[in-house]
């Protein structure tokens, strides 16, 4: 179906792997206008074709492979392509976001999204060209990891071929439940896909054409894109932080805060810190640093593994496989961060299971030979999991499952199954409350990144509940949309002026972290009526771009009232699986233990917060949207 | 004598990883510090105000340049940073 709006190809294709079909779905520009692209698509296909039946490792279940109208336009940071599927990790809707170049190669292909249902009756990878469909054998790669695979794609499309690739390890193969899909040496690493394409026996897809994105606004696109990317290159975040030191950099900072979690999640320091911390890999590991396609901001680090150059370990690796498991070896963090994406497996609920079968072991729960400190085995043990071999084939069904069988709920560190990322929320506790709320469980990103006010950036009370309901559903909302475009979320990183980050002693600076714990109730209404902000903010030029870019009426409000309905549609996706209130939990170690037996305030006080936060979204108290709130946002229609 | 370590861009900037100073409160640190980062790389663009954005803690508490200090301290100073 075509399209009047720019930056989209105007086609959403469904590939039938049991009956090898290829037929178009119908997207319309009214879809378009209300679901944009990239999860937001993919939650709004996924609430059409799914019945609330489906488990996800079944013939049922489905991908939707989606990109943005962002995607390809040459916008700041724009490459990305977001996967949404049933996770076999946490059973409910979940979407995972990737940068490299498949979802620009994937539109060069001639689509905005490609819809994967059925299962191939045996391992397969799909080429794409140009609209076409090839399924090729693929027993010869079956077994590889991902960077031999990719390199065995390069030969068998010639030397000289360029497209775009995602592929699993040995890890989707064999259905870990924590398995990602690769991109390149970029990860879709969360709740694990790359499981739900082992099962449909697909170990690849390239994609590639000659098709060509336009936009609705050529000329002012150029201008704008041009001081767009000059603001992020003059931003000390994005044009200085990141670009130096990575997310890494967070590291101390977080030691500082008494938020790196340490021990699985025992401790919020770690003595050892300064020998795993992004200045130490800065200084003595990293050799050059990389990024996306059209990205100013290279985030991505280059080390050197077994003489190799490899991609270095972002913050959260770093710490969940340094304090995490107290492993103050940086070289071995290195190793294992190369060796679990070759395996094609998430590091984060790697880490966190391994550190809670160490405290299970050491609580005479679970006899697994794991132990603090103790790494020279752990190698082996990435191996093993990735193969489901002895402990392994348990390591790989994840904490959730584990804390199931031998007890330890209480310190299985996740959110509806998925392992939490490395803040530890009992010293930033809005932080803790987007964990528990988040659709897609603990992650650090859908929970909407409220550590960035809580003392990662600006220096808010990380204690007090005050205001963190609303500051995070605005987050939340923020995020969802700039991902729904196709762009990365570190462009909004932009949206704090430079001098509240470089001046935290300064007046204004001091004023403003005073004064937000007391402005919920302006959030509240803006949260509420977002649509009175009918204009656009000179420190977030996504909404303005947006509107060149593709012609769609947008203003900053609207781009926020885009975000909520994605965020509303996952949950009403996800409440045909069970999802509720009960899910929205941390572990009591979280909520219940206080970090520092001397601060009554160092743990989570979960419960006050999502009430107010349910509140706010317009969710009852089971944490459902309610029908009101779906048809405010037109998720539901009246006929 | 108080120890302080340095962390953050300040640390990359100037390559200042630990210093020991006699001073008796935060503040006093600043110029010596200053110093010791244009002795250290000549070629640090590293200013006065950058050091006065940095977070200060004090054995392991985050206080303002205004704290007193006294003998055996540590001081931790970090740039501020952000995003992850």
């Amino acid at each position: 179906m075509s399209t009047r709006y720019g930056g989209y190809m105007g086609k959403v294709m469904v590939l039938d792997l049991s009956k090898k079909k290829v037929a178009e779905y119908p997207w319309t520009d009214r879809d378009r206008e209300l679901y944009i692209g990239g999860k937001m698509m993919g939650a709004k296909i996924l609430s059409d074709l799914f019945s609330g039946k489906e488990t996800p490792l079944s013939e049922e279940n489905i991908i939707v492979i989606s990109t943005g109208p962002l995607t390809g336009t040459g916008a700041p940071s724009s490459s990305r392509f977001n996967m949404s599927t049933l996770s076999p990790q946490t059973g409910f809707l979940t979407s995972t976001n990737c940068g490299g170049t498949f979802g620009y190669y994937l539109k060069k292909a001639g689509m905005d999204a490609l819809i994967i249902r059925g299962k191939c009756d045996k391992r397969t990878w799909i080429e794409i060209k140009n609209g076409k469909f090839i399924f090729h054998d693929a027993d010869d790669l079956w077994g590889t990891k991902v960077t031999p695979c990719q390199e065995m794609l390069q030969e068998k499309l010639g030397p000289k071929a360029k497209f775009g690739c995602i592929c699993i390890g040995p890890a989707g193969e064999n259905l870990v439940k924590y398995s990602s899909v690769i991109s390149g040496e970029r990860a879709a690493g969360r709740t694990g896909v790359g499981a739900v394409f082992g099962w449909k026996n697909v170990k690849a897809i390239t994609a590639s054409g000659n098709k060509k994105v336009t936009v609705a606004e050529p000329e002012k696109c150029k201008k704008a894109l041009k001081k767009w990317f000059k603001y992020l290159r003059n931003h000390p975040l994005t044009g200085n932080q990141l670009p130096r030191m990575g997310t890494a950099g967070l590291v101390s900072s977080m030691q500082m805060r008494g938020m790196l979690a340490t021990r699985n999640y025992a401790k919020g320091q770690y003595e050892y810190f300064d020998d795993v911390n992004g200045e130490t890999l800065a200084e003595e590991y990293n050799i050059v640093n990389k990024g996306c396609l059209t990205c100013p901001i290279q985030c991505a680090r280059t080390v050197r593994v077994n003489g190799q150059a490899v991609k270095g370990p972002e913050l959260e690796t770093l710490d969940l496989l340094g304090g995490g498991i107290e492993n103050h070896d940086m070289q071995k963090i290195l190793d294992w961060n190369n060796e679990l994406d070759e395996l094609g497996m998430d590091t984060i609920s790697a880490a966190n299971t391994i550190s809670w079968a160490m405290e299970a072991n050491e609580k005479g729960l679970w006899d697994n030979g794991l132990a603090f400190g103790k790494t020279d085995n752990l190698s082996q043990i990435w191996d093993d999991i990735a193969h489901r071999r002895g402990i392994g084939d348990e390591l790989a069904e994840g904490s959730k499952r584990l804390s199931e069988k031998y007890g330890g709920k209480e310190f299985a560190i996740h959110a509806k199954g998925l392992e939490l990322a490395a803040y530890e929320p009992r010293r930033a506790v809005g932080q803790g409350l987007g964990y528990a709320v988040a659709n897609r469980g603990g992650c650090h990103l859908n929970a909407g990144y409220m550590v960035i006010v809580e003392g990662l950036g600006l220096f808010t009370d990380p204690q007090t509940p005050k205001a963190k309901a609303d500051f995070t559903m605005l987050f939340q909302d923020l995020m969802e949309m700039i991902s729904a475009t196709g762009q990365c979320l570190f462009t909004s990183y932009a949206f704090f002026p430079g001098f509240l980050i470089t001046r935290p002693n300064g007046l204004i600076t001091r004023a403003v972290n005073a004064a937000i714990p007391h402005i919920g109730w302006a959030l509240r209404f803006m949260n509420k009526f977002p649509e009175t902000l009918a204009i656009h903010l000179p420190v977030f030029p996504q909404s303005k771009f947006f509107k060149l870019a593709t012609g769609m009426p947008m203003t900053f409000g609207h781009y926020v009232r885009c975000g909520e309905r994605g965020y509303t549609l996952d949950r009403y996706v996800s409440s045909r699986f069970g999802v509720s209130e009960k899910d929205d939990a941390l572990p009591k170690r979280l909520t219940a233990e206080l970090q520092d037996p001397n601060d009554p305030t160092t743990r989570v006080p979960l419960a006050k917060m999502k009430r107010v936060y349910y509140k706010a979204r317009g969710w009852n108290r089971k944490g459902l949207p309610t029908r009101r709130t779906l048809r405010k946002l037109k998720i539901i229609e009246d006929k | 004598m108080v120890t302080v370590k340095l962390f953050g861009l300040f640390r990359l900037d100037t390559g200042l990883k630990e210093i020991t100073a006699d001073v008796s409160d935060v503040k006093a640190l600043y110029p010596i510090l200053l110093k010791e980062a244009k002795r250290h790389n000549p070629k640090t663009k590293v200013k006065a105000a950058d050091i006065d954005g940095c977070i200060v803690l004090v054995n392991g508490k985050q206080m303002t340049k205004r704290a007193k200090l006294q003998d055996g301290d540590e001081v931790m100073l970090m740039s501020p940073v952000c995003g992850g």
